[in-house]
């Protein structure tokens, strides 16, 4: 009777199921987590139709007749004479967001530090943060005034000219908004969002509308290290997963008692030695003692073959040999040492033909 | 203690629900703290692994090549059920063919398991340890203990050579004067009168009982019985050279075992001894029934010793245990040093009171060696080969002078050699 020993479905089954269910959990685990905190991309880039996303006032400003110039670098930025627009000063270096502000004909700065403010608009400092919410104009701005009431909050700021409790400022060509929210996708229909956005950004013929991005040469020299930037989900995530690893290590690590030991017997070839002394014969190139001990060999079973004693001497060995074979070996069994190896391998195969020729 | 996986899996959950719930530090030592009070808890309701008592039974010997089963049983004498794996652990060469096994032993109850050993040398192996580890009710920590329950299986040498036996033993009985063919010579005895048959030698007739009786009887003969053979075994440095698959020793046991068995039939006394600077073992004085048990016993444990033959102290040991004349078997490896040196100068006192056989186990490689042609390295070799070959020639030749006889064969053909070297002295009536 014969058993089949490859695995039936069954066995195949019940061995992928944990495994594959593993993989599904991670999987699911790992799509719920990426719909939980989908952050989409930058805020306000004008080709994004996320909710936080700018495509909506871009499109706006568009049909009113401006001419919309999405930039993700600095690198060949000229806005002399346009709107410059900047989604998030705090990316771009000082220097550069102060060289590119002297240029432009009216800045817009969404939500800057204090560095952005240092270096474009001194005059304008920031204050507390606020909600987002409906808010009254308050001041004789003429965008505002125009807008009404909007939705609108993020950071307040202080300033000679402020409109909606501070969360707008204008400083001479600077005019400073204290969150991307109010001119979001989802934001624009409410209240008079949208005629504000485009009286501030569709002042002039032209809007150079600045996203900072990775690889922008005009970046700020990050500080943060990558730790930083991580969310802290994923840190502290990987803390307990690092708890996991080292419990894991102990499970495999501890052994079902110890290791056992005991002593070898030597194993060493009995035919080494011979070995060995071969291999000095070899280095001393010492042809002399090899073929010594082949002729000792080959006239040991000679003598035995023509029926001498062990004590028969050279003369009765040559004769006996040379009756037999009618041949002097003299030379071959009783002649001088062999020079070099080459004519050791020589000698050794006349000893082999010598007792060939003296069996037959 | 011990964990399983399922601490690590736990954990690893755990970092999901860090992750996606409380990313904070306080988040990871909540995760962590309930892994950790998991597994004290497990810990602490697992059964306790040092209030196991063991014991063993089953085999406590076995010819090499078989298999032995050892049990273990294992009886709780505490309150908590032991469920988890246990390891009996063995030397390596012991060949514990599996020696780890699920364990489940309710309170006040016993279990047991076998371990199956299939040993790898010859020699006592003994039983190293047993640990158990008891996983707790909850599968993710174990409690991890060890026992030492002493037990020894001792492999006996596996006598390869007993197939050569029934051919040895048809040539003893015919020796015997139990078959057709009588042979009479030296060292024969009389064994009884019979009537003559055509065919029996004329020269057996005896004619004084031939006058008392009516009939021509003859005398028949059986070789000479209740001889002694002494066994020499040299344990030292040369029979721990490997030839093939094992050691000169092994050759050296496997002849020895199938003469002692040949001459334990044939009505002879044989003792063992083993020796390279000190007797290593010693058999003296055992019975016909016992001798073969009692001899692989006292071999199983023989291991060559790194040392160099005290051929001298040997001969003397020989002559104090020897003291009626015998038949010595010296099995060794014809090494010339050591023979020339040390049992040459009383080699004539040995054969003057004993008549000595001196068994050696040679090397095919070395015969295989000395045929090598056509290069230099071959050629050298050859000449190496043929050296050692004189020199065991020469050793040969001085043995024999002193009237040893030498029996010089590889591993496979020494046992058979030897036991026809035997039963020649045996016919010859020359023991």
């Amino acid at each position: 009777m014969s058993t089949s020993v490859s695995p039936d479905a069954r066995t195949v089954w019940r061995a992928v199921r944990t495994p594959a269910l593993i993989v599904l959990l991670v999987c699911a685990a790992g799509i719920v987590l990426a719909l939980a905190r989908s952050a989409g991309g930058p805020p306000l880039d004008p080709r994004s139709a996320d909710p936080a996303g700018g495509r909506a006032l871009a499109r706006l400003l568009d049909r009113q007749g401006v001419t919309v110039e999405p930039t993700y670098t600095s690198a060949g930025l000229r806005p002399a004479g346009a709107t410059l627009l900047v989604t998030d000063p705090d990316l771009v270096d000082p220097a550069t967001l102060s060289r590119l502000a002297g240029q432009a004909a009216h800045v817009v700065l969404v939500e800057p530090g204090d560095e952005a403010l240092t270096a474009v608009a001194p005059a304008v400092s920031r204050e507390n943060g606020l909600a987002v919410t409906t808010r009254e104009p308050g001041c004789a701005l003429a965008a505002a005034t125009a807008a009404g009431p909007v939705t609108i909050g993020g950071t307040g700021y202080q300033a000679r000219r402020t409109c909606y409790d501070g969360a707008i400022a204008q400083s001479g060509r600077v005019t400073v908004v204290g969150g991307p929210q109010a001119f979001g996708n989802d934001a624009l229909g409410e209240q008079g969002n949208a005629a504000l956005a485009l009286r501030l950004l569709g002042e002039r013929q032209r809007l150079v509308w600045y996203v900072p991005s990775a690889g922008d040469p005009g970046l700020a020299g990050g500080q943060e290290s990558l730790y930083d930037l991580l969310p802290g989900a994923w840190v502290f995530g990987a803390v307990q997963a690092g708890v996991a690893v080292v419990l894991l290590a102990l499970w495999r690590a501890r052994r079902l008692g110890p290791v056992v030991t005991e002593p070898l017997p030597v194993v060493v070839r009995a035919a080494e030695t011979v070995e060995g002394r071969a291999r000095l014969y070899r280095r001393a190139g010492a042809t002399g003692h090899a073929a010594d001990a082949l002729r000792r060999a080959s006239l040991g079973r000679l003598r035995g073959r023509l029926g001498l004693g062990a004590d028969a001497g050279p003369q009765t060995v040559l004769a006996a040999i040379a009756a037999r074979t009618g041949r002097d070996v003299g030379p071959l069994l009783y002649g001088p040492p062999p020079e070099g190896d080459a004519a050791l391998v020589r000698l050794a195969d006349a000893l082999d033909a010598l007792e060939n020729e003296v069996r037959q | 203690m011990a964990l399983t996986a399922r601490a690590g899996l736990l954990a690893l959950a755990g970092a999901l629900v860090v992750a996606l719930l409380a990313p904070s530090w306080a988040g990871v030592a909540a995760a962590t703290g309930v892994v950790l009070a998991a597994l004290a808890a497990d810990l602490a309701l697992a059964g306790s692994v040092r209030a196991l008592t063991f014991s063993r039974s089953g085999a406590t010997s076995v010819r090499l090549g078989e298999e032995a089963e050892v049990s273990l049983r294992v009886a709780n004498p505490g309150r908590r059920r032991v469920r988890g794996r246990l390891r009996d652990a063995w030397p390596p060469s012991a060949g514990a063919v599996d020696d780890r096994h699920t364990l489940a032993v309710p309170p006040g109850q016993a279990r047991t398991v076998v371990t199956r050993l299939r040993p790898a040398r010859r020699g006592d192996r003994h039983a190293h340890r047993v640990t158990v580890r008891a996983v707790g009710p909850l599968g993710i920590a174990a409690r991890q203990g060890s026992h030492t329950v002493p037990w020894t299986v001792r492999a006996l040498p596996p006598f390869h050579s007993r197939r050569h036996l029934p051919g040895k033993l048809d040539r003893l009985r015919q020796l015997d004067g139990r078959s057709a063919a009588h042979v009479r010579g030296q060292g024969t005895e009389f064994d009884s009168l019979r009537e003559y048959v055509v065919g029996d030698d004329v020269r057996s007739i005896d004619w004084r009982a031939t006058a008392r009786a009516r009939d021509v009887m003859v005398r028949t003969w059986r070789p000479e019985r209740d001889r002694r053979v002494l066994l020499v075994l040299d344990t030292s440095r040369t029979a721990a050279g490997r030839i093939g698959d094992g050691t000169r020793l092994d050759t050296a046991l496997d002849a020895a075992l199938l003469l002692a068995a040949l001459a334990g039939r044939a009505g002879d006394r044989v003792d063992l001894l083993a020796y390279d600077r000190r007797v290593r073992a010693s058999v003296q004085g055992t019975g016909s029934a016992e001798l073969l048990p009692s001899l692989v016993g006292a071999m199983a444990p023989l291991e060559p010793e790194l040392v160099e033959l005290d051929a001298r102290g040997l001969a003397g040991e020989v002559l104090r245990r020897a003291g009626r004349r015998s038949l010595v078997v010296l099995l060794t490896g014809l090494d010339p040093a050591p023979l020339e040196a040390g049992l040459l100068p009383v080699l004539p006192s040995l054969t003057a009171r004993h008549r000595l056989l001196v068994g050696a186990v040679a090397d095919p490689a070395v015969a295989g060696l000395a045929r090598g042609r056509g290069d230099a390295d071959a050629v050298y070799g050859a000449a190496a080969a043929e050296r050692t070959l004189a020199e065991r020639a020469h050793v040969t030749a001085l043995l024999t002078r002193h009237g040893a006889e030498v029996v010089d064969a590889g591993p496979g053909a020494l046992p058979p050699a030897l036991a026809d070297a035997y039963l020649d002295l045996k016919a010859r009536g020359a023991l």
